[in-house]
């Protein structure tokens, strides 16, 4: 008796040795998988935010235990099919590992499943232990077949067999429910992770040849930074790894000392700050980084472009001012074109104007609101410089504006005679582009007189 | 524990035995499948169809009967009557020799699936719908040696509906054809079916000869029971009667009254085992078999919910007060409840509880519900009237 609790306790120590702070989950997994011939539970719905450790901690439950098991991830399985073979072939190939085309299993539906689900058990003498179905981003299934989800929720009951399945998502259990009711699974949470069990789990995969306490003051630097915006495992642990070298790079030239915090954080803390605003956002990619990186320790200025300060685009001199006209068009109250645009407008009431600014919330706000095609055209020949017949060439130019997706058609295709577009670009992307021609955009703009 | 779970129909070891009291005589011959010789209450229509289908008989010509009434009135018995009757007369030879028939819209698994079973039944042919369509069109459209008259029975015409109504036009225009000598008698429910749903043309060709059976009366009822029961003393007449009534007075359905005379003795069984000898089925036993058939389960569906169940119900009726409208939203419905959880003193559910239960009186149908991807703006209308709810409601806290 003692014996046997030893050695069903062992697996439990050595996988809470490697999966730092979730002891608490991991408890409850293995109680309820019990013994390889005990019955499991039908269905277990783990949850929990990304980087949680949910298919970490199975996985690794899974595979230390040498249960019986199947990884799916539904994404892949766009179509039922799929996800029925790659169940069956996987449990099949179990002991064999080999794909030959002739065992090779094909299932199309439910019922199938089923009974070719039994027959492969049977044929490979699972049927006295629990197998396990694992599927990963279980959210997919609900937009999949509706009898999909809850045939697996009573898997066990329809099979006949000892068998668990394993759903892994990110969002609750509610989002779930729908029509006629569902077995309900067991749910088991994955909480965040605090701030302390970060740190203790990113001290634990620090770099060869660093001192735990070095690295975990790096990390209490780092986090003091990013922990306000990210809680998520994986990024932090992938800046982590992308700074530690500059970090370093004081002490490496025997500037400072390894034990003189405040100095080293002096030195670190502007260059994370401006991690947080480049390679956080994506804005360049780490190649780019650590290039960067390097460039500074040569003495170079690095020259960092991100990805959105590139909203600089080619195009045809007649298609920026219709563009410029769309944004116009766009974001303007048609009652205010008279003012901005006709040759003698009419005079302002001053008063007026001033109260109403102070009522009206900003279109910019609210989005660009669609116009006719009849409006854009008005606003472009007021606006652009010189007599500009209406050619073919010019409408052209607005369906290829839209073929960019910089327009939008509303009404769909079937409106020939007044089309209706939306402007779908930023305004500092129609600044650029009126820079470009040298017209002040903002002057035009309801907003922003 | 997984092969319980699933709850199946037992099996069957010993055959049935026959019946041995008056009860069970009783009951054996108020099943529906026990059709009786004759069909009491149904002559005149037996007697329009006889001479209908006779008179295309001795002529030998074709011809097309609609049959409509709603369900339980012995349509199909009736016709089933008539072609027995038909042939026993052609087997005294009275008559010349005919073949009969029949077509289930009901039984086959798609309109022009019709053309393979009337082949198989005519010819014993096997062959596609096109092949069978187009070997049934030569049969009846062109002069050949034969031939008796052939007389199809279409019963849930309804079903033959096709786009282009082609089955339905078929059936009806070969008996036109001069060579033909086609009978058809179709049967459906509604009564203004070849206006609804036929095309002109299809409707004019099945003809003017409809025939309606009318619900039964409940004196009609009572006959078919008691012409059932012909020298066996096991029905009280008044309890004859309270069935018969209360059956006409919802449906007029003969296969309705049949059951509840059934379950009356049942119940009559049950309630007295000790003196099976000589019991009378009553009008108590009755009344208690219509109760049963009668009342809503909803009522006692919501009286046995749980207690936080129930409060939900309350909640959803006391916002559809408050809004006016008969829909409501998750997010006000909750708020609602944890406002009626403080009056009760009760401790409030979260969230994900109180939408457990919403979905689960979701899925016994007491409640409309969306699905449970749009959480709190999930829309939720009742099933039953407020009404309802708050009589079962009321009744309980009532005691």
């Amino acid at each position: 008796m003692a014996a046997m609790e030893i050695e069903e306790e062992n697996p439990v120590k050595n996988i809470s040795k490697k999966i730092s702070c979730r002891n608490q989950q991991i408890k409850t997994l293995v109680s309820l998988i019990g013994q390889r011939e005990q019955v499991a539970p039908p269905t277990l719905f783990l949850y929990g935010h990304t980087g949680t450790g949910k298919s970490l901690v199975i996985n690794s439950l899974l595979q230390t235990r040498e249960l019986p098991h199947v990884m799916v991830n539904c994404v892949e399985c766009y179509n039922q099919r799929f996800m029925y073979e790659k169940i069956l072939n996987k449990l099949q190939g179990l002991r064999s590992y080999m794909n030959d085309p002739d065992s090779y299993l094909k299932c199309d539906n439910m019922n199938d499943f089923i009974r070719m689900f039994r027959q492969v058990c049977e044929d490979r003498g699972l049927t006295k232990q629990t197998v396990y179905i694992v599927l990963d981003k279980a959210e997919c299934l609900r937009d999949k077949e509706i009898n999909i989800l809850p045939a697996f929720l009573r898997l066990q009951e329809l099979t006949h067999q000892n068998v668990c399945v394993v759903l892994m998502t990110e969002i609750v259990w509610e989002k779930f429910r729908t029509g006629t009711g569902y077995c309900e699974p067991y749910i088991l949470n994955f909480p965040d992770y605090t701030k302390d069990e970060v740190l203790t789990i990113l001290t634990e995969d620090r770099p060869e040849g660093c001192e735990a306490d070095f690295y975990s003051m790096y990390l209490n630097l780092l986090l003091s930074v990013f922990h306000m915006v990210c809680r998520d495992l994986r990024e932090i642990r992938y800046l982590a790894s992308l700074n530690y070298d500059q970090y370093c790079q004081p002490i490496k030239t025997g500037d400072v000392l390894a034990s003189d915090t405040r100095k080293l954080w002096k030195n670190i803390e502007p260059h994370l700050k401006k991690a947080l605003q480049t390679v956080y956002l994506r804005e360049v990619s780490s190649s780019q980084w650590e290039k960067a990186q390097q460039e500074t320790e040569i003495g170079e200025t690095p020259s960092l472009q991100g990805l959105s300060s590139r909203n600089h685009v080619e195009l045809p001199y007649y298609s920026k001012y219709l563009l410029i006209a769309a944004y116009l068009a766009s974001y303007n109250p048609a009652k205010t074109d008279r003012r901005f645009f006709a040759r003698n407008s009419g005079k302002v009431d001053r008063r007026a104007k001033l109260i109403k600014k102070h009522e009206r919330t900003s279109n910019h706000m609210l989005g660009p609101k669609q116009f006719p095609i009849d409006r854009l055209m008005a606003i472009f020949f007021s606006i652009v410089e010189g007599k500009v017949s209406p050619t073919a060439n010019i409408f052209v130019q607005i369906s290829s504006l839209v073929s960019l997706n910089m327009l939008g058609q509303v009404a769909g295709d079937d409106q020939i005679d007044t089309p209706k577009y939306k402007c779908l670009v930023s305004l500092e992307f129609i600044k650029s582009v009126s820079r470009t021609v040298g017209f002040d955009v903002l002057r035009y703009l309801y907003d922003f007189v | 524990v997984a092969e319980t779970a699933t709850p199946t129909i037992p099996g069957r070891c010993k055959p049935l035995s026959s019946p041995t009291s008056i009860l069970e005589e009783a009951r054996a011959r108020l099943h529906v499948s026990a059709v009786p010789d004759s069909l009491p209450c149904r002559d005149k229509e037996f007697d329009d169809i006889y001479s209908f289908v006779e008179s295309k008989i001795l002529d030998g010509t074709g011809g097309c009967m609609y049959i409509s009434g709603v369900p339980g009135t012995g349509k199909t018995a009736t016709v089933r009557e008539v072609t027995r009757a038909l042939q026993q007369a052609c087997d005294d030879g009275e008559l010349p020799y005919f073949k009969y028939i029949e077509i289930n819209g009901m039984k086959l698994t798609e309109p022009r699936q019709a053309y393979v079973q009337i082949l198989k039944q005519l010819t014993k042919q096997k062959a596609t719908p096109d092949h069978a369509a187009d070997l049934l069109n030569k049969q009846f459209t062109t002069r050949g040696p034969r031939k008796e008259t052939v007389v199809l029975l279409a019963d849930e015409l309804d079903l033959l509906w096709t786009r282009k109504q082609d089955v339905m036009y078929n059936i009806f225009d070969w008996p036109s054809h001069p060579h033909a000598r086609l009978v058809v008698l179709a049967v459906a429910n509604t009564m203004d079916l070849p206006e609804r749903i036929m095309m002109k043309r299809v409707s004019s060709r099945l003809g003017l000869t409809r025939m309606t059976f009318q619900p039964y009366t409940f004196r009609q009822l009572q006959e078919i029971v008691v012409s059932r029961m012909k020298s066996l003393k096991a029905f009280d007449d008044d309890a004859i009667q309270l069935a018969a009534r209360k059956v006409a007075a919802v449906s007029g359905d003969a296969r309705r009254a049949l059951d509840i005379c059934r379950r009356a003795t049942e119940i009559t069984e049950t309630m007295s085992p000790s003196k099976k000898a000589n019991i009378l089925v009553s009008t108590c036993h009755v009344d208690a078999a219509l109760q049963e058939m009668f009342s809503s389960p909803k009522i006692v569906a919501i009286r046995s919910c749980a207690i936080q169940e129930k409060l939900f119900l309350r909640a959803i009726v006391a916002e559809f007060h408050r809004t006016g409208l008969e829909e409501a939203e998750f997010a006000k419905l909750y708020s609602q409840h944890i406002s009626l959880c403080r009056f009760d003193d009760l401790q409030p559910p979260s969230t994900s509880e109180l939408a457990g239960m919403c979905s689960r009186l979701g899925s016994i149908r007491l409640l409309l519900v969306e699905h449970g991807r749009n959480d709190l703006f999930m829309r939720v209308r009742l099933n039953v009237s407020q009404d309802d709810i708050l009589y079962a409601l009321k009744e309980k806290s009532g005691v």
